[in-house]
């Protein structure tokens, strides 16, 4: 089903976004979190509370968070539909696919996409004992249950563990090493040091990648996401709606919502591992949206790990089979190279949210609105200037002025962000997004 | 690192799917699903053949030798079992007498008892067991063994060298 542009092509918006800190130890529920988000996300579009009648979350474990009845009552509003899915890094896609579907068919009109979790202190990825300080748990038995009966007794739990099978295939593949992640690792971070809300703000460079302690080899400490407490929001309606609200609306010009491999095995068991998921939806992913990758100003690509964004700029076409490795260096996604990746920081440095932290970042990248350190950001009044703070990403062509040593008197903000999610080549989503 | 993983603090819990699996586990028989129908074989035993659909299901007794098709050195386990064994090594092992007509492997990931220095893409190894104390359970793991002469073997550390300095 390859189309030029679907029929939903640009006809919902993202008119909101919103976020909590990032922290190791929010001391919150995650539905005082939640709300606050949806809160904040309501606020940022200029619409009321009352006026959202569907909310769309997920958990990757049963109970990692607080699920959308608790949300709706507190926040003391009345619904037309609640979407509780389970999953992880594959859902935030999906939940914005359905909105989309939900509201097309009439059954509500203006959704909170959100996601909560107290990702450090409470339940974290791969049952990882959330400590403070010192506190030593005491070990209990692990339970190897359905799918864990094939991992947790050889020794695999935890996302560092299931996905390194895949990135040391990757890297035997195509001939690939630790520097190419560290590559990708600095230049990420260096985003993150213009973006006031990141956890890690520090600069790195390649040595400090290389001398990170291993955590599951080819995993080092600094190719792994933030583990952190946090939760985001969008607020995702109409376009006739989005046309006279606070900001300027971001349209959804199409995606895929969570499509996988087929495979018993997790990845594992696919002839090529590092064949994903991406390659099987390329076509749908830019066909809904009636483009092709040269006509994308920014990506964000899932970065749980540092191999993983190489594995999707290969699958999407904007680099070659085998060349995602290389691309990631020689500056190429830097804040002003040919593709600016993931210009929040990403979850490595800016923090984990399971992937909602890309459409915010998308939305706010496009409205020319980048919480940055310019002080007129709100209002889109950026320096464009990485010395002085500004992480607002420009259009291609102007980049590309920029590169030739041409001046770029009034520059312009991106106008069209790809964003993949996912976490490996098992399953995923896409997000097409314009101002 | 045989005998440092405290198993007792893994609760398996086989379920209709994997129990004949487990089963034969604690004879060191290594079972692999395979369809009456079409003769696919695959690994883990879901309920029913990928490849036609048929609920018509049997075991395939494979020989217990592999190679390994990627691995991970674990430094860092979440798993309070295995953190006195780490850093350890888990192999994704393919195993040729598996093989299906279609290209389709069938590949487990187990311990590799030698440790990293052994591990690399390539590797030729043979299955071994680990036993949990007081009988629980008994778990496929590898041991490497000759990889026949000419067979390329990648390992991660003899790639680290690049010429061009990163930008």
């Amino acid at each position: 089903m390859v189309r030029s542009g679907s029929g939903l092509r640009d006809r919902y918006c993202i008119v909101g976004v919103g976020e909590t800190e990032y922290s190791r130890w929010s001391g919150r529920t995650t539905l005082s979190m939640a709300c606050e988000a949806i809160v904040t996300a309501a606020a940022d579009a200029g619409i009321a509370v009352d006026e959202i009648d569907g909310l769309a979350s997920h958990q990757a474990t049963a109970g990692d968070s607080c699920g959308n009845a608790e949300v709706a009552s507190a926040l003391g509003i009345r619904t037309n539909m609640g979407v509780d899915i389970l999953g992880g890094g594959n859902s935030i896609g999906q939940l914005v696919a359905q909105s989309i579907a939900l509201i097309e068919a009439g059954y509500c009109e203006t959704v909170a996409v959100w996601r909560s979790m107290n990702g450090r202190s409470g339940l974290r990825m791969g049952g990882g004992a959330a400590t403070r300080g010192g506190e030593a748990p005491r070990p209990q038995p692990v339970a190897a249950a359905g799918r864990g009966q094939y991992q947790v007794p050889f020794g695999i739990r935890g996302a560092p563990t299931i996905y390194a099978f895949e990135a040391m295939s990757y890297l035997q593949r195509y001939g690939y090493n630790t520097l190419h992640m560290a590559d990708l690792a600095v230049t990420q971070r260096f985003a993150a040091t213009l973006n006031p809300k990141a956890t890690r703000r520090e600069a790195i460079s390649i040595d400090d990648h290389q001398n990170s302690r291993w955590i599951a080899k080819p995993f080092r400490l600094l190719d792994c996401c933030q583990e952190n407490d946090v939760a985001g929001a969008l607020i995702v309606t109409s376009a006739e709606r989005a046309a006279d609200l606070e900001q300027p609306p971001v349209y959804i010009m199409g995606g895929c919502a969570r499509a996988s491999t087929h495979n018993p095995s997790w990845t594992w068991g696919r002839p090529d591992m590092t064949e994903g998921w991406g390659k099987f939806v390329r076509e749908r992913s830019f066909g809904s949206a009636g483009i092709g990758p040269e006509d994308v100003d920014i990506v964000t690509m899932y970065d749980n790990f540092t191999t993983t964004p190489m594995m999707y700029l290969e699958a999407f076409g904007f680099c070659g089979e085998g060349e995602g490795g290389d691309f990631v260096g020689g500056g190429r996604i830097h804040l002003d190279g040919e593709l600016p990746q993931n210009t929040n920081g990403g979850q490595l440095s800016e923090g984990y949210a399971h992937g909602i932290g890309y459409l915010i970042e998308s939305a706010r990248q496009l409205r020319g609105r980048t919480d940055d350190l310019c002080a007129g950001w709100r209002q889109g009044e950026h320096t464009y200037d990485r010395a002085l703070g500004c992480r607002q990403a420009l259009a291609r062509e102007d980049r590309r002025r920029r590169a030739r040593g041409e001046p770029v008197e009034h520059p312009s903000p991106p106008s069209v962000a790809f964003c993949a999610g996912g976490g490996g080549a098992q399953q995923g989503w896409t997000v097409v997004l314009r101002r | 690192m045989q005998g440092t993983v405290d198993y007792s603090l893994i609760a398996l819990q086989p379920d209709p799917d994997s129990e004949e699996f487990w089963a034969a586990a604690r004879e060191q028989r290594l079972l692999v699903r395979a369809c009456s129908d079409c003769g696919q074989r695959w690994y883990p035993p879901a309920p029913l053949c990928p490849r036609c659909r048929s609920f018509n299901l049997e075991w395939h007794e494979a020989e217990g030798r592999g190679v390994i098709a990627s691995y991970v050195v674990v430094a860092h386990s979440v798993l309070p079992a295995f953190r006195p064994a780490a850093p350890y090594v888990v192999a994704l092992v393919e195993l040729p007498d598996c093989a299906n007509e279609d290209g389709e492997p069938v590949r487990l990931a187990g311990l590799l008892l030698d440790g990293e220095e052994a591990a690399g893409v390539g590797v030729a190894v043979e299955v071994a067991w680990e036993e949990a104390p007081d009988g629980a359970y008994t778990v496929p793991a590898w041991r490497a063994v000759a990889t026949p002469e000419g067979a390329p073997v990648w390992r991660l550390d003899a790639e680290l060298e690049r010429s061009e300095a990163p930008a």
